[in-house]
């Protein structure tokens, strides 16, 4: 395979946190040497839950905030060495909430052509290719004059998507995108994401905590657990067979509509994980329900996509 | 005798021609020891139905029903003062935002305490004993220690826990849980979860269940009810449901969801096209109609459960 | 009562703002034209009214009524222009400091505490001592002193918006740093700017009366209603109405404009203090 499409190196981002008025400062690592790279065309899933760094990796990405090491490449290309419109023409993003996602005082229209008017696009082509835009997702280049208050969430997700592809970008992330709306309407957006990716060649990054939302769309998929890829694996690999004890939790604890199974028992304890307290050598152990001694003091090596000291030895 | 009994609950907002309806006739049972879940997508009704069975409804709501009765007592017609009473201590609730339910002024073991000395009396030490024992029991370790924290120091989860605990502590029967677990994560969505189902169990409570969640709906409830457009449009024990769905708008709904091992990865999952309807006051029959592909002239009429035991709100028979 | 505050409110002040505005047509006498034979003529329902006055002359025989209705103009203009500069003044430091944050905030904040640490109305009188009265004076030293609710209220908004996921895709779709400040911030904290904006026009109009009614506003023979009733002082214990005429109009319409603002803060459910 040739260069992929988007290859992350090491990034890693630090906060300092100041713990009342006399309190030391502490670093707080929400990101810690996450590494991936995705071939063109394919689509990459990162699944954690809240307070995993999920969303700060997409703002690092997406360059929204800075890293304090490391470095993002699209085709080669370090993205914090361009400038923010050449990168804006190489990845665009789509959030969660289509609620707060669109600017309320400004027209559908207006709200689809903002990224071309960033690039100094004229008048006419604008025009026509936000209809063209438009068309692409399914809302009708009729509604343009309309505002965000008159539009579902279905429809107003759909205005995100056109407005974050009318640049024909390399790289599309996704940062929960379904998470807001209705399951019927949840498809629709799957659904369409899937017609674009393929008819446009998009590398996807889709960042969900929902599996089985993942597990559908995703080509690999890479597990975070404060603030570190503890897995990464082919989709249909890591589903099937999970290797991390972080990954197999998560696993059983999705709660598929199959009745008469009951609801698991995700073995996990009650330490909740704390990103503002990591505990050293593996992140996982304190809830983990097979660590042992080692577990506590060494970092545990990456064998084959996994970070586990079960695993290596 | 089931615990609580609802028929043609309806409920409408506004005034006049700007009258919408939120709830168009509601009717299920739930027994002791039984745990029903109302499903359904935004603005269907659902949270609307459990708040009008609560009494808590927003001024310029007004309710309806043929029958409301909780353990054979009809609460329609309690005044507003009898309904406290019977709320929080026969009947508990828990909400989808722990945070907006606890004061944050106040500790967990005092909230926890006046909960259970407003209905019940008795010395504030038995009530902290009793919150102990509680917060024991929904897996909370050194409960003692909780007693004296305030809500801000919780996690989600552990809030969610601790308003369980909350809910228990006068001995409702009813249990109405609205969201409970939407807001928190996966791993602890399971625990809370697999907690409620085991109190459940043991004590014998009617839970009910509010959810949008078919996941959650499949793995907890005993009998479900799917709400659309403010109706209850099937009815049926869980098992029934998920095997053989008698509604188009559930059929459909089902086949929204991206089920590993059903559903092949990346293949074009099944949509609902068009709009939940607006309900205003002259609007009549099956809400789904301008969705359905099977909808036919007699669906502007209104439609009538059938098909007891498995109910279905549909002219198509199933 | 919230909407009827907006309605009563609006409809007065648009009274007071088409009396201002087309105050040449409606006036019945020139403001300024002396007549000493007309000295103190009452008004209208007062025993003896001269016909030709509705409310009657002040001192120097100018018709009171044409005085009050081209002094609604200076009350407006001034109110209006200390609005424009102290709203430009305000809004500039209070979005740059709100969206910038960092050590950008802290000099706003900075300049904010200091603003709020000099007595208005004291500093006023003395500069304008000082320099002695004219329209522009007072606009200018009002503008100047009157900004610090624009910048409070304008950071706290631009502060949310900022954070908002609108902001980020414009960021990530390139747009330049103005043009997200004057595209996609400006608007969405317009409404509660427009808020503030009433609030201090009132002010700005009632201490326009109070510097005028101590001689150091606009100066004579202006028809200022401050000015008015500083004129009308010395006759207040025989002729009580040319002190209760301009001091009605006053109250009613710094009362319009607060009613108008109350209304609209609780429409738009923002509460900038």
């Amino acid at each position: 395979m040739s260069t992929p499409a988007i290859e992350i190196r090491d990034l890693e981002k630090r906060f300092i946190v100041k713990q009342g008025l006399f309190g030391t400062p502490r670093h707080v690592r929400a990101v810690d040497g996450v590494t991936l790279s995705i071939p063109t065309g394919a689509t990459l899933g990162i699944v954690g839950e809240s307070g995993c760094g999920k969303s700060t990796l997409a703002r690092l990405i997406l360059g929204l905030l800075p890293a304090s090491a490391g470095s993002v490449l699209v085709e080669g290309q370090d993205l914090s060495r361009l400038d923010r419109r050449a990168r804006a023409r190489l990845i665009q993003p789509v959030f969660q909430d289509p609620f707060s996602s669109l600017n309320p005082r400004r027209s559908i229209g207006d709200i689809v052509a903002m990224p071309l008017v960033a690039q100094g696009v004229a008048g006419r082509e604008t025009r026509s290719r936000v209809a063209e835009m438009l068309e692409q997702v399914g809302i009708s280049p009729d509604m343009a004059s309309r505002y965000p208050a008159q539009l579902s969430g279905g429809q107003r997700q759909r205005i995100a998507i056109a407005r974050a592809l009318v640049l024909r970008p390399r790289i599309l992330l996704c940062d929960e995108p379904t998470s807001a709306l209705d399951v019927s309407v949840q498809s629709q957006i799957l659904n369409l994401l899937a017609d674009l990716r393929r008819s446009l060649n998009l590398t996807t990054i889709f960042i969900s905590h929902n599996l089985a939302v993942v597990e559908h769309i995703a080509d690999t998929v890479a597990v975070m657990y404060l603030g570190r890829i503890v897995e990464e694996a082919q989709a249909q690999a890591l589903f099937a067979t999970p290797r991390h004890p972080y990954t197999r939790a998560l696993l059983a604890s999705v709660l598929t509509p199959e009745p008469g199974l009951g609801v698991p028992d995700v073995g996990l304890g009650d330490v909740l994980p704390d990103p503002s307290n990591i505990p050293p050598g593996c992140r996982f152990h304190p809830r983990c329900p097979v660590a042992i001694a080692r577990c506590s003091l060494q970092t545990p090596p990456r064998v084959d996509g996994a970070e586990c000291h079960l695993l290596s030895a | 005798m089931s615990l609580l009994e609802i028929e043609g609950l309806e409920v409408t907002f506004g005034q006049g021609e700007g009258r919408v309806a939120a709830v168009r006739g509601a009717s299920f049972s739930l027994a002791r020891g039984e745990t029903h879940c109302i499903v359904g997508e935004s603005g269907c009704g659902k949270s609307v139905t459990s708040l009008a069975i609560m009494g808590l409804l927003a001024r310029g709501a007004t309710r309806q029903a043929k029958r409301m009765e909780f353990d054979g007592r009809d609460i329609s017609r309690l005044t507003e003062r009898e309904m406290s009473r019977l709320r929080g201590h026969r009947i508990a609730m828990i909400f989808q935002e722990p945070m907006t339910s606890l004061n944050p002024a106040y500790t967990i073991g005092s909230q926890m305490a006046e909960v259970r000395t407003r209905h019940l009396g008795g010395t504030k030490q038995a009530a902290l004993d009793r919150a102990a024992e509680l917060l024991g029991r929904v897996g909370i370790t050194a409960p003692g220690m909780r007693l004296g924290q305030f809500p801000h120091q919780l996690s989600g989860g552990l809030r969610q826990r601790v308003m369980i605990a909350m809910a228990l502590m006068n001995d409702p029967e009813l249990l109405i849980a609205d969201e409970p677990t939407t807001a928190l994560d996966v791993t602890i969505q399971a625990q809370i979860l697999r907690l409620l189902a085991q109190l459940q169990a043991e004590l014998g409570l009617g839970l009910l269940l509010i959810t949008h969640d078919l996941g959650v709906v499949a793995r907890v409830a005993h009998r479900v009810s799917v709400m659309y457009a403010g109706e209850v449009v099937e009815n049926a024990a869980t098992a029934d449901l998920f095997a053989a769905p008698r509604h188009p708008y559930t059929r459909g709904l089902l086949e929204c969801l991206p089920i590993p091992g059903k559903v092949a990865p990346g293949a074009p999952l099944g949509s609902i096209p068009g709009m939940v309807p607006k309900l205003t006051p002259g609007f009549t029959g099956c809400g789904f109609r301008s969705r359905c592909s099977l909808a036919r002239a007699e669906c502007a009429a209104p439609v009538a459960l059938r098909g007891a035991p498995h109910l279905y709100r549909c002219v198509v028979d199933a | 009562m919230r909407r009827s505050g907006i309605w009563i409110g609006g409809a007065i002040l648009t009274l007071v703002v088409l009396a201002g505005v087309f105050a040449p047509w409606i006036a019945p006498h020139d403001p300024y034209a002396q007549d000493l034979t007309r000295r103190l003529a009452v008004p209208f329902w007062m025993e003896g009214a001269l016909p030709e006055h509705l409310l009657g002359t002040d001192q120097l025989g100018r018709d009171y009524l044409s005085r009050l209705i081209f002094g609604a103009r200076v009350s407006l203009i001034i109110g209006a222009m200390v609005v424009v500069v102290s709203g430009a003044i305000g809004i500039t430091l209070g979005v740059l400091g709100g969206f910038f944050g960092g050590r950008v905030d802290d000099v706003v904040l900075f300049l904010i505490t200091c603003r709020l640490s000099i007595p208005v109305v004291l500093v006023a009188l003395a500069v304008v001592g000082l320099l002695g009265s004219s329209t522009t004076l007072v606009v200018a030293v009002l503008g100047l002193l009157l900004w610090d609710r624009f910048a409070v209220v304008a950071r706290a908004t631009t502060m949310q918006v900022r954070n908002l996921d609108y902001v980020a895709a414009a960021w990530a779709a390139g747009s330049s740093t103005p043009r997200i400040l004057i595209s996609e911030v400006l608007p969405n904290i317009m409404t509660h700017l427009a808020v503030v904006g009433t609030l201090e026009m009132a002010l700005a109009i009632l201490l326009e009366a109070a510097l005028s009614f101590l001689g150091l506003g606009v100066p004579p023979p202006l028809p200022s209603w401050g000015l008015m009733i500083a004129e009308g002082r010395d006759f207040m214990f025989f002729s009580a109405w040319v002190i209760w005429i301009p001091g009605i109009a006053l109250f009613t319409l710094v009362l319009a404009i607060n009613l108008l603002g109350d209304g609209l803060r609780d429409l738009f459910g923002a509460a900038p203090s």
